[in-house]
């Protein structure tokens, strides 16, 4: 299957709302001004705008002579890029490129799989070791739908160039904003106001300039390199929070707050959530594997601690284990939690799955 | 990559360092210019317990501050508990180069998430990265990977007087920033309560805190912390509480809380 081949322009400064909806009216214009050159120039969200690339393409005579003139014409801070499809278009723009014709794939490949903005899933997949889109493009299709769903499987065929978009890339209230934002009647509705995040309800000049400063970073560094923690409810402390990609969808989102899961143990929490968590040998002071029963207790007293085969170090305090049972994503896991001391003053959370240790979390 | 820049490069702008305006003024007038930034105040709220650290009573602009301490023992915590009454506050804060920041963690420290935004993995380019930052937000925390580069951490710091910003560096000792901090707390002892050998949680955890560095007056204080205490929040250690042990059950004794 052939993707649309489009045309990405994306305004940093204009896709958070402000409370005079300054940013709404400046980005009607974007459109408005595209529009003066190119056909079909259709919203996405505030702050993106699509258009279809080949007609224009063949009118100014290739497709850098397109973004040229759009750049020229749109007259705010913006990126333009093109690739197949509208998820790498968007990337595209933000790193300012033009993607070749059928070579969406390759181009994806190195970007986190964070961008697919589905926190969920890439902590699971970071877990496994699958940190990019083009390892996960590499899993076989039928395993990923049944074990991660349908959602997943989208996001699979995404990675692999066989589709070109994900839900949740359209705000579909983008049309009816964009209405009252030109001051015209958004039809008889009732719908809710668009939500305003906290970010950007304040004064706007320093709004502006962390905003500037942020999309100077993610320049710099990549769009997935500027994230912002939400909280959401969840027994581990990697499931507690996420880190989103700062401007992306869900960091628009409310903040839920945390909620009380069972099971969830106490604060103090760790301030360091391991991504990869490591490797940990136990063992009593007779140098046996410490072991959870099956009812839930430590069948011996915790003597010592190896960390990814380093040296053995004292465990002066332990507490738990706290055992979990939950249902993920279909597999059943079965886990138990246990905060260490160390003799050198330094806490870890562990946790047992398989009869394996794992170091989770470091309170530093 | 198969992808080629659609940059006009006559568009984009020349990337000149800002002049450091701040040195080239006579002493005195040199802390007092740059009244264009909009959040109007020379001083950045901290949390009650942590006023008593610091000379002002609070994080001065244009100022570096540095926190050490040995891995494990309390100095994220610490830095962290810095962002926490001025993001609060509804200023924009950073923190660069924490690798995997525990997000539950700075919630319960009293950090706002809405105002902060992490850049846990900038590589090579955590000054470069700090440096971006610092026109925009109020506080960059930032951890380099090792010890800083002289040349770095003066540049550094020169931006932040420029930008009137306030920088806090997270270091294992005070030597690894180069300039010595313009205030620097250090962690010391530390030492967890209310979990036993099988029994109890992690639920406070006591360290001592040093302050010294040019801003200090002179004088070195020390106090004690709860790093965090029960809640996550940090809160004073009373001396009397010097004695208690890690028993189970046993309540702070002066009931912690941020204000």
């Amino acid at each position: 299957m052939e993707l649309e081949r489009l045309v990405v322009i994306w305004c940093p400064l204009l896709q958070q709302e402000g409370g005079r909806g300054e940013e709404a009216r400046r980005f009607v214009q974007v459109v408005a001004r595209a529009g003066e050159i190119c056909p079909w120039v259709h919203p996405i969200r505030l702050g993106v705008c699509a258009l279809p690339a080949r007609g224009p393409a063949r009118f100014f005579g290739g497709e850098e002579m397109v973004v040229r003139h759009l750049v020229e014409a749109v007259e705010e801070d913006a990126s333009v890029g093109v690739a197949d499809g509208l998820f790498a278009a968007i990337l595209a723009a933000r790193s300012q490129l033009i993607v070749p014709a059928g070579e969406v794939a390759q181009f994806l490949a190195p970007w986190s799989v964070a961008t697919l903005a589905r926190p969920e899933l890439a902590v699971t997949l970071q877990r496994l070791g699958v940190t990019t889109l083009g390892q996960f493009a590499a899993l076989p299709a039928p395993h990923v739908s049944d074990r991660f769903g349908a959602d997943a499987a989208a996001c699979h065929r995404l990675s692999r160039g066989e589709s070109g978009e994900l839900a949740g890339v359209r705000d579909r209230a983008i049309d009816r904003r964009l209405r009252v934002a030109r001051g015209e009647d958004p039809d008889l509705g009732s719908e809710p106001p668009p939500f305003q995040p906290g970010f950007f309800g304040g004064a706007s000049a320093a709004e502006t300039r962390a905003a500037l400063s942020f999309a100077r970073v993610q320049e710099r560094l990549g769009v997935d390199a500027v994230l912002v923690g939400r909280l959401r409810g969840g027994r581990d402390p990697s499931e507690q929070a996420a880190l989103v990609p700062w401007g992306s969808p869900e960091a628009e989102g409310p903040a839920a707050g945390g909620a009380p899961w069972p099971g969830r143990l106490p604060a103090p929490s760790p301030t360091r959530v391991l991504g990869v968590p490591q490797r940990a040998e136990m063992v009593d002071a007779t140098g046996r594997a410490v072991v959870v029963s099956g009812r839930g207790l430590l069948e011996a007293e915790v003597d010592r601690l190896s960390v990814e085969g380093g040296p053995w170090q004292p465990v002066v305090a332990w507490a738990g284990p706290w055992p979990v049972t939950e249902r993920w994503w279909s597999v059943r896991r079965r886990r138990a939690r246990l905060q260490v001391v160390m003799a050198d003053g330094t806490a870890r959370l562990l946790y047992n799955e398989r009869t394996q240790w794992w170091v989770e979390a470091l309170y530093d | 990559m198969f992808a080629f820049p659609t940059e006009i490069p006559a568009e984009k702008p020349v990337e000149k360092s800002v002049p450091l305006r701040s040195r080239e003024l006579p002493v005195g007038l040199a802390d007092r210019v740059r009244p264009t930034t909009p959040a109007a105040g020379r001083l950045l709220p901290v949390p009650a317990p942590l006023v008593p650290l610091f000379p002002d009573g609070a994080l001065r602009r244009g100022t570096t501050t540095t926190v050490a301490g040995e891995p494990g023992h309390g100095a994220t915590t610490l830095a962290l508990a810095l962002l926490a009454a001025v993001s609060q506050a509804g200023s924009w804060c950073a923190a660069v180069g924490l690798p995997d920041p525990g997000v539950v963690a700075a919630a319960e420290l009293g950090i706002d998430l809405r105002r902060v935004v992490f850049v846990p993995h900038p590589g090579r380019g955590w000054a470069e990265a700090a440096g971006d930052l610092l026109p925009g937000v109020d506080v960059v925390l930032v951890r380099p990977p090792g010890r800083a580069r002289g040349t770095v951490a003066r540049h550094l710091a020169a931006r932040v007087r420029d930008r009137q910003a306030a920088l806090v560096v997270l270091v294992e000792r005070v030597s690894d920033w180069p300039q010595g901090g313009d205030l620097a707390l250090t962690v010391g002892d530390v030492e967890w309560q209310g979990i036993g050998q099988g029994h109890g949680h992690l639920q406070r955890r006591r360290a001592e805190v040093r302050v010294s560095g040019r801003r200090s007056a002179g004088r070195d204080t020390e106090c004690t912390l709860w790093l965090p205490a029960d809640s996550g929040v940090v809160s004073a250690a009373t001396a009397t509480a010097k004695g208690e042990d890690g028993s189970v059950g046993a309540g702070p004794d002066n009931g912690p809380k941020a204000a």
